[in-house]
């Protein structure tokens, strides 16, 4: 089942990334969704979610970019990790304590390439401090709305339910 | 804290993501089935992202986005005015070379055939400036093959290419660069791109080269990817002029932020050595 929820959760956040990508080609807004699906799943349902959602998620933009498979998928397998073992260390219920916890999560994720090209390409990778910072604000953002929408998903189909219930009883009345 | 189950699945993936990294770069060969396979199985979802976003962007385009559609008419007519005249002037220029060919007894330049195709998908890593088409190898369309936009040069086909779909890598892309000539001072060079601002570098362009800002940049297809005569962009600013460490920045013909329909081009310019002339 929780394999399963990571999975959902990774294919969309891939989905969604593809989709939305496409209007920003080349601009400074980047933005990187799968990092922000994989913090979910970590923030979630724990470390070990957090890590398989990181492998699937990386493997999966490394595959579909045309890169050297396995660099954003160690990268992301690392920051899931990262960001489960935070969501059992610390109460995080609030969605702009768990969106913090995808701003942190972002700029090791970027370090964490960085460092990972500089290793493979053996010199340090032209870093566009702008677009990095952008892509932090992008994701906080992008997060602070999934896990408020999260937040208020069961409040609302709770008051619907209840909603429905209560003019079924006004029709049997 | 984690528990060792956990603690052994980190280990075991972070070992064989990393020796999946280092197969990779010492064979230089990857796992070129496997991400054709992945790409290919992923692109018919793509197709069907960017019809839905097509199909809305229309939508909205042509129901709730027409306020001031009547005076982007009278433009557009005066434009296609002034455009049919500059055509005019064009088939003389053409013409005149075609006679001029003949005069000189020169083999005429072999015009590319293109192949149109839609922009399904933006780049699914951020840092790598790729996008989908909805084109591959049943089309004929193969890697090193350049990509063209109405307004000039996009990019090139990289791998992974599948049956259906391809990855143009984008000329702004910091491991993309084109053989360029400057039309005024008629140096050659490399356009390099990667730089933040979206901006082209040019690189091993002559020193003495006198390169001005506003001149316009061509392809040469010396490289043996972009046919030649294709519009670059335009030089934006010079520094250090007259020195060895001038930089040229040249702002691409290309708006790249949003790319919809694009053509591929089939044919590949002959280099020097391969044509032998």
């Amino acid at each position: 089942m929780k394999f399963t929820s990571v999975l959902a959760t990774v294919t969309v956040a891939v989905l969604a990334q593809v989709t939305l990508a496409r209007f920003t080609v080349g601009g400074t807004w980047v933005f990187d969704l799968v990092l922000v699906g994989v913090v979910f799943a970590g923030l979630q349902w724990g470390p070990a979610a957090g890590l398989v959602g990181g492998t699937l998620g990386g493997m999966f933009q490394d595959l579909l970019s045309g890169q050297i498979v396995g660099v954003s998928g160690l990268a992301k397998t690392l920051v899931g990790f990262g960001a489960g073992v935070i969501g059992t260390q610390f109460v995080l219920t609030r969605a702009h304590g768990r969106s913090i916890i995808v701003a942190a999560s972002s700029l090791v994720h970027r370090l964490l390439m960085l460092a990972l090209t500089a290793l493979i390409a053996q010199e340090w990778p032209v870093v566009s401090w702008g677009a990095l910072l952008a892509e932090l604000v992008l994701n906080t953002l992008a997060g602070l709305v999934v896990f408020q929408a999260m937040s208020a998903l069961p409040g609302m189909v709770a008051r619907r339910r209840a909603g429905r219930r209560a003019s079924f009883g006004r029709r049997q009345w | 804290m984690t528990d060792r189950r956990t603690l052994t699945l980190l280990v075991t993936l972070c070992v064989g993501q990393v020796l999946l990294i280092s197969a990779q770069v010492q064979s230089r060969e990857g796992l070129s089935l496997f991400q054709v396979a992945a790409f290919d199985a992923f692109a018919g979802v793509q197709r069907v992202t960017g019809g839905v976003t097509d199909t809305i962007r229309g939508i909205w385009g042509s129901y709730f986005g027409l306020r001031g559609v009547a005076r982007e008419n009278a433009a557009l007519r005066t434009q296609l005015l002034e455009m049919a005249a500059e055509l005019q002037q064009q088939r003389a220029i053409a013409a005149q070379t075609r006679a001029l060919e003949d005069l000189l007894g020169l083999e005429p330049q072999v015009s590319v055939s293109t192949l149109a195709a839609r922009v399904i998908a933006g780049n699914v890593s951020p840092g790598t400036l790729t996008v989908a088409i909805d084109r591959g190898t049943a089309d004929g369309v193969e890697p090193d093959m350049a990509v063209l936009g109405a307004a000039g040069v996009v990019g090139r086909v990289i791998s992974p290419v599948a049956r259906g779909a391809a990855t143009v890598q984008l000329l702004i892309d910091s491991n993309a660069a084109v053989a360029v000539v400057f039309e005024r001072s008629k140096a050659g060079g490399l356009a390099v791109g990667g730089a933040a601002d979206g901006a082209l570098v040019g690189e091993f362009v002559p020193s003495l080269a006198d390169v001005q800002v506003g001149e316009t940049v061509m392809t040469s297809g010396q490289d043996g990817i972009y046919p030649a005569g294709f519009l670059v962009g335009t030089v934006e600013r010079v520094t250090g002029a007259g020195t060895p460490n001038r930089t040229i920045r040249i702002r691409p013909a290309t708006d790249f932020s949003y790319l919809e329909i694009v053509l591929v081009a089939l044919t590949r310019p002959q280099t020097a050595t391969e044509g032998g002339s």
